[in-house]
């Protein structure tokens, strides 16, 4: 059985992780990562989830003192598709092969070309750059619109269509003139696609890639099942020793972080957040402590178990467990192709999805407000960060019962462990091997 | 089945990638990637007596003398096979792997074979017509199992003195 599904994911993995769109838009979305949390930093200030922070503030700055702190919020959050574009274009020029910096800017200038430069007040339109496109909901139309710009840019320079300089030109200038035509070709295949587009009743690619591909991908994103499956295969990946986080993430991320930015923009302009899965959802409700929620195990080795083997792992690993690293339980319990705590390690995460879910749609607890908040943030910590006290009780309650769901598991491992360092004890004769003691006829 | 296991310090769990002159130790019992093989290595009838580690840079600064000595212990400890390995793609770790399992087939009486990937080109070009070299992937995931049983169904045929050509064929450079 186990062995059937190794044959079927590692296969899969290995795809994935060798698919270089996934690895562009994996890799592309990290140049945002941390503008969007020093982003969420000042909004989080701004808007602090204890009742009455904001009118306590203005006492003494004044009522209009968040709108400050909403400017670093603007220029990250708001224009995050630039930054995922130019992202993505750099990382996916690179599996490509052509030069970074001109494929990110070619990409880059592609998609302002088909962005329709127009703002709606009140029935009339004024020419400008739309925030609206800049932000989450342009996402989409740029992973695609780089991915095809660097292809033609790769697909010219291949063809060899370019200008060369004589030696003797410096580089930087030689590169410059050697893009002239990919770029122009990549500019001619956007300016016709524009058209085209203009022509029909969308009236733009933006609106149409909204309507038809990211709208239906978000709503089918935001769904429980959805997450739950998502989250299985992430466990079974790792079971087997593969990162599952990257390997999912490479295919989720850009939904749920496109997710969280939805409900931020609602947060700004003072809506009810939209979407209860998101990034934040995934990164601070469904695992605590890593993968397979191994917080909880840990709790439950260093209150339950006695065998010096879990217990001194327990003690190792307990400091990196808080701030959500668990490689030293993955690889040294082991969790990774240890049948015994398959079972917990896939039923704690989905429990604690479910659970989350239900306390949200309910309205138990607010949902999460799109923060950027990092995931090594420490439990408890990021739950009242993300949605107010009740998000901190939720995941304190979710750590406990995860302790009990892991309990029956890890206590069956403890009692081999003690088993086996009993019999170990007997038999000890020094557990260490001296090469001093090699005698000369030895050598 | 006896089997001894040649480790680097990084295998061995007694170092990082930096701590490359951890001086020549053993441990009896398995250790470092043998636990992962003990499903394998139960299938085979195969038992780990004893783990030998050394770091990396320890073996580089003498590889004849630190080589002597492991096949001096391996004399003494009489297993019935010696597995060098696996050294994925650390290099350092593969040249010791190799040569040592070259050096213990010509000084004892003790079956050796070494273990890594293919990124060690030169180190596989120069040993793989003196030396039996299993197959690895470049780290964990994807074959590290496969790669873990056939090193075991390789111990046990080599112990038992098995014809190893279809072995070869299948998962050895």
């Amino acid at each position: 059985m186990l062995k059937k599904l190794e044959s079927v994911l590692m296969p899969l993995a290995e795809k994935i992780g060798k698919n270089k769109y996934l690895i562009a838009v994996r890799d592309g979305f990290l140049l945002s990562m941390p503008l969007l949390i020093v982003g969420s930093f000042f909004l989080l200030i701004a808007n602090f989830p204890i009742p009455g922070w904001t009118h306590f503030w203005a006492r003494f700055f004044g009522d209009g003192w968040t709108s400050y702190f909403s400017k670093p919020t603007d220029a990250t959050f708001s224009i995050m598709a630039v930054l995922a574009v130019v992202g993505i274009g750099y990382s996916f020029s690179e599996q490509m092969h052509v030069d970074k910096l001109f494929g990110a800017a070619i990409s880059m200038v592609c998609w302002f070309l088909i962005m329709p430069y127009k703002i709606l007040t009140e029935g009339s339109s004024v020419s400008g750059i739309p925030l609206n496109w800049v932000g989450s909901k342009g996402i989409f139309v740029g992973i695609i619109v780089a991915f095809l710009s660097v292809h033609i840019y790769a697909w010219v320079n291949k063809k060899g269509w370019v200008i060369r300089m004589p030696d003797g030109v410096p580089p930087t200038v030689a590169k410059s003139f050697s893009a002239l035509i990919p770029a122009g070709v990549a500019v001619l295949v956007f300016f016709i696609i524009n058209i085209v587009f203009a022509m029909t009743t969308y009236g733009d690619a933006f609106t149409f890639i909204f309507t038809i591909l990211q709208t239906p991908l978000l709503r089918l994103g935001n769904t429980l099942p959805a997450m739950v499956i998502a989250y299985i295969f992430l466990h079974l990946f790792w079971f087997f020793g593969v990162n599952g986080g990257s390997v999912v993430g490479a295919v989720f991320n850009p939904i749920l972080q496109t997710l969280s930015a939805g409900n931020l923009a609602a947060l700004q302009a003072g809506q009810p957040l939209p979407n209860i899965i998101s990034q934040q959802f995934q990164d601070l409700f469904a695992t605590f402590g890593g993968c397979g929620s191994t917080l909880s195990l840990l709790i439950a080795m260093l209150l339950f178990c006695r065998s010096k083997r879990v217990k001194e792992l327990g003690k190792l690993a307990l400091i990196p467990g808080v701030f959500g690293i668990n490689e030293p339980l993955v690889f040294g319990l082991p969790i990774v192709l240890n049948p015994m705590v398959l079972i917990p390690f896939m039923l704690v995460p989905t429990v604690n999805i479910v659970i989350s879910y239900i306390c949200m749609s309910i309205g138990l607890v607010p949902l999460c407000s799109g923060y950027a908040i990092p995931w090594t943030m420490p439990v408890i910590i990021s739950g009242f960060l993300a949605t107010g006290w009740q998000g901190a009780v939720l995941q304190f309650l979710l750590l406990i019962l995860g302790v009990f769901l892991y309990m029956p598991f890890i206590k069956m491992m403890d009692r081999q462990y003690l088993a086996d360092e009993a019999k170990g004890d007997d038999d000890k004769d020094g557990d260490d091997i001296d090469f001093d003691d090699l005698s000369f006829d030895d050598l | 089945m006896k089997i001894v296991m040649i480790y680097d310090q990084i295998q061995s769990g007694l170092g990082t990638k930096d701590d490359q002159m951890v001086p020549l130790t053993g441990k009896k019992g398995p250790i470092g990637p043998a636990v992962m093989m003990e499903p394998y290595l139960a299938q085979t009838e195969g038992h780990v007596e004893a783990c030998l580690c050394c770091g990396s840079g320890t073996f580089l600064a003498d590889p004849g003398e630190v080589s002597r000595k492991l096949c001096a212990m391996v004399n003494k400890l009489k297993p019935d096979v010696v597995m060098c390995g696996p050294a994925f793609n650390y290099q350092d770790y593969a040249a010791m792997c190799a040569k040592v399992a070259l050096d213990i087939h010509r000084s004892t009486d003790v079956k050796a074979f070494a273990a890594m990937s293919e990124e060690n080109e030169e180190i596989i070009k120069a040993y793989k017509a003196q030396v039996v070299i299993v197959r690895t992937p470049k780290k964990g995931g994807p074959g590290l199992n496969s790669a873990l049983k056939n090193m075991c169904d390789m111990a046990k045929a080599l112990a038992q003195g098995d014809d190893i050509s279809g072995f070869k064929d299948r998962f050895c450079f």
